[in-house]
């Protein structure tokens, strides 16, 4: 039955990639400014509406050494323990064979096409610009946080120090001045790709248009319609995967962390 | 597949909402449910509405203090609190929890209006005396002017309309959230509202035992509690085996997630025998104590545990949704740690809510006359008798 869901998932996954790259063809996607109904997506606002900013993940490239992570964190100053990408590592093993190996998957915020995190903004703090990108405005947030439940991905947080929502902007501050994001700068093994979807032309555009039946994208069933799109990806980790946690804190009495351990191992 | 995964590295994730919101959910709820306890004794006719009227005194009082306090720690679950005013100055129609922070001021503003309406006779009859007690009726009152019927009835029924959009912005900001599975589902509202509905009852039982006047009416009080209770837990219990139904059937993957978490996790299966038990308990001992009304001496003193039984219940709901679903990863395996602070963000929110509430009622129990005229006869005639010894 689970891997009956799970080949059904994947059937799932690419087709959403494709249907999610369908409107990005005509570049439709414009609800009109005013009077949405409740939980629709309000007008975008700011940002280069010529431009559909999108990311690629190759797995096929990533070695999991969170340089992504490292980059970002510095790049964008979060506050410690907290992550706007993160790299999940897990051990798969051949229970017949023994076999083993290691699954790598950066995360990140997907940029949704369709972000359920921006309509539930009672004070309109988070909003996607017309380049797809979904940003928070930090001085008009009131930190209710409720974005960050309906985030499927987990890629938002509160920040601690600003008390207010934090996330991923596909490093909106660097496009800007035409840099790329701190996160695909120091991949090692060039496995994220950022650009402008809408340019035919540009990188991310030529990869869809080669690998267009790989791509998969993380739990298509949302309807998010996300737009970091996985090459190489294997569908057991499309949703939350079934595994074994292992590393988990450890605290003393008072509840300070004092180190990590392995949970039943 | 033939193959086992392990999960090596992620990070741990906070929960982003804290206790406050529980409070908030479970005081918002047992007023709009005391609200409509309230309404046939305070607006009804006839002899039906006489019957009520000792109930709607307790359960005004209750509406009045939950209605105040709410707020309170929905603000304070604000990692902002300072910018409510963003509320308002940015309102967004796409989004639920900004359709309540406009339904919640209307709420309470009519809330007042119909209590302080309600209260307003006895109000004007502790004018009449001396000290301070009078001092504050007389401030309260605002004037000796009466005010037709028909007023208090419109008021009561605007109220009770901003209750209704409270019961569906609750329900329906927590049920849009397909991200949360446990959370997507239509019935959870549903639940509020009965779960809601048990808690007033149970909190009138509680209140009945220890602030109403010994005289008429007090174990009416209890077996229209009791009644409540049950009809409250039959209806909840139908709406919880309606949603495992849908699910069983195929139709709501909130089901699915919720058996896979009691699956997966001890805790969760503990928390869902306990629920199970709860309800068990609660429904028999409302309907013996019920049954035994009778021989009610010993009974209408014990009662009010019944009563606090009613309240967990209530509360542990809310506490299970709000809390412990949060717990349930979105992308990692395993469960986050919910981890209950003594600080204001954990056990000190909690117990300062409660505390905050308790104040609330015995400002209102100390300086307004909310148990009606009745109540008022003793204090003067004790007075006058102290002034004439």
């Amino acid at each position: 039955m689970d891997f009956a869901r799970r080949a059904i998932l994947g059937q799932i996954a690419k087709l959403t990639a494709g249907a999610a790259l369908v409107p990005l063809a005509s570049l439709s996607f414009s609800p009109s400014a005013h009077a949405s109904p409740i939980n629709s997506q309000p007008a975008r606002r700011e940002g280069d509406a010529s431009k559909r900013y999108g990311m690629i993940i190759d797995l096929r490239q990533c070695i999991g050494c969170q340089a992504c992570t490292v980059s970002c964190h510095i790049e964008n100053e979060a506050p410690m323990g907290s992550f706007r990408t993160i790299v999940s590592q897990y051990e798969v093993s051949n229970k017949s064979t023994g076999d083993m190996a290691t699954m790598v998957l950066p995360r990140l915020c997907n940029h949704c096409e369709n972000p359920p995190c921006v309509p539930v903004c009672p004070v309109q703090a988070t909003f996607q610009r017309k380049d797809g990108i979904v940003v928070v405005d930090n001085e008009a947030c009131v930190g209710c946080a409720y974005c960050v439940q309906a985030c499927p991905y987990d890629a938002r947080f509160i920040n601690k120090e600003t008390q207010t929502a934090d996330k991923c902007t596909f490093c909106a501050h660097r496009l800007e001045a035409n840099l790329l994001p701190a996160c695909v700068e120091s991949c090692v093994g060039g496995a994220r790709i950022i650009g402008d979807m809408r340019d035919p032309n540009s990188q991310i555009s030529k990869m869809i248009a080669q690998h267009r039946s790989e791509l998969m994208v993380l739990k298509p069933e949302q309807g998010t319609l996300p737009q970091v799109y996985y090459l190489g990806m294997d569908e057991r980790f499309l949703s939350r995967p079934q595994a074994e946690p292992a590393l988990w804190d450890v605290r003393d009495i008072d509840g300070k962390e004092i180190g990590y351990e392995f949970l039943d191992h | 597949m033939n193959s086992s995964i392990i999960e090596i590295l992620t990070p741990r994730y906070e929960l982003a909402w804290y206790p406050w919101a529980v409070q908030y959910f479970f005081l918002i709820a047992i007023s709009y449910s005391a609200l409509l306890l309230s309404l046939p004794g305070t607006i009804g006719r006839g002899q039906f509405a006489q019957r009520w009227q000792p109930m709607a005194r307790l359960a005004l009082l209750i509406t009045l203090t939950c209605t105040l306090v709410a707020p309170v720690a929905l603000l304070a679950d604000l990692h902002q609190p300072m910018r409510f005013w963003h509320f308002y100055a940015n309102a967004t129609s796409t989004s639920w929890m900004s359709i309540g922070s406009i339904l919640l001021p209307l709420y309470l503003f009519s809330v007042l209006g119909y209590v302080w309406l309600a209260w307003r006779p006895a109000l004007l009859q502790a004018r009449q005396g001396h000290g301070f007690a009078a001092g504050v009726a007389r401030l309260l009152s605002a004037g000796d002017w009466q005010v037709r019927r028909s007023v208090l009835t419109i008021v009561a029924l605007t109220a009770t309309v901003f209750a209704a959009g409270i019961m569906l912005y609750t329900g329906a900001e927590i049920a849009i959230i397909k991200a949360r599975p446990l959370w997507h589902t239509n019935w959870l509202p549903v639940m509020f509202v009965t779960t809601g509905m048990v808690a007033a009852a149970g909190l009138v039982l509680v209140l009945n035992r220890f602030m109403s006047p010994a005289r008429e009416g007090r174990s009416e009080i209890n077996r229209q509690g009791l009644k409540v209770i049950l009809v409250a837990m039959l209806v909840s219990a139908f709406v919880a085996a309606a949603w495992l139904l849908s699910g069983l059937s195929g139709h709501s993957e909130s089901v699915a997630a919720a058996l896979e978490s009691v699956q997966a996790n001890s805790d969760w299966r503990l928390s869902a025998i306990w629920a199970l038990l709860a309800g068990v308990i609660l429904f028999a001992f409302a309907a013996i104590a019920l049954k035994a009304r009778t021989q009610s001496a010993a009974i209408s003193r014990w009662v009010w545990l019944v009563g606090i039984l009613a309240l967990h219940v209530g509360w542990a709901f809310r506490w299970m949704v709000l809390m412990e679903v949060q717990t349930v990863a979105k992308n990692t395996a395993g469960y986050y740690q919910l981890v209950v602070e003594l600080g204001s963000y954990g056990l000190m929110g909690i117990i300062g809510t409660f505390g905050l509430w308790l104040a609330v009622l015995l400002l209102v129990d100390l300086f307004i006359p909310w148990q009606g005229q009745a109540h008022q006869r003793p204090h003067q005639s004790l007075a006058a008798e102290a002034q004439h010894g």
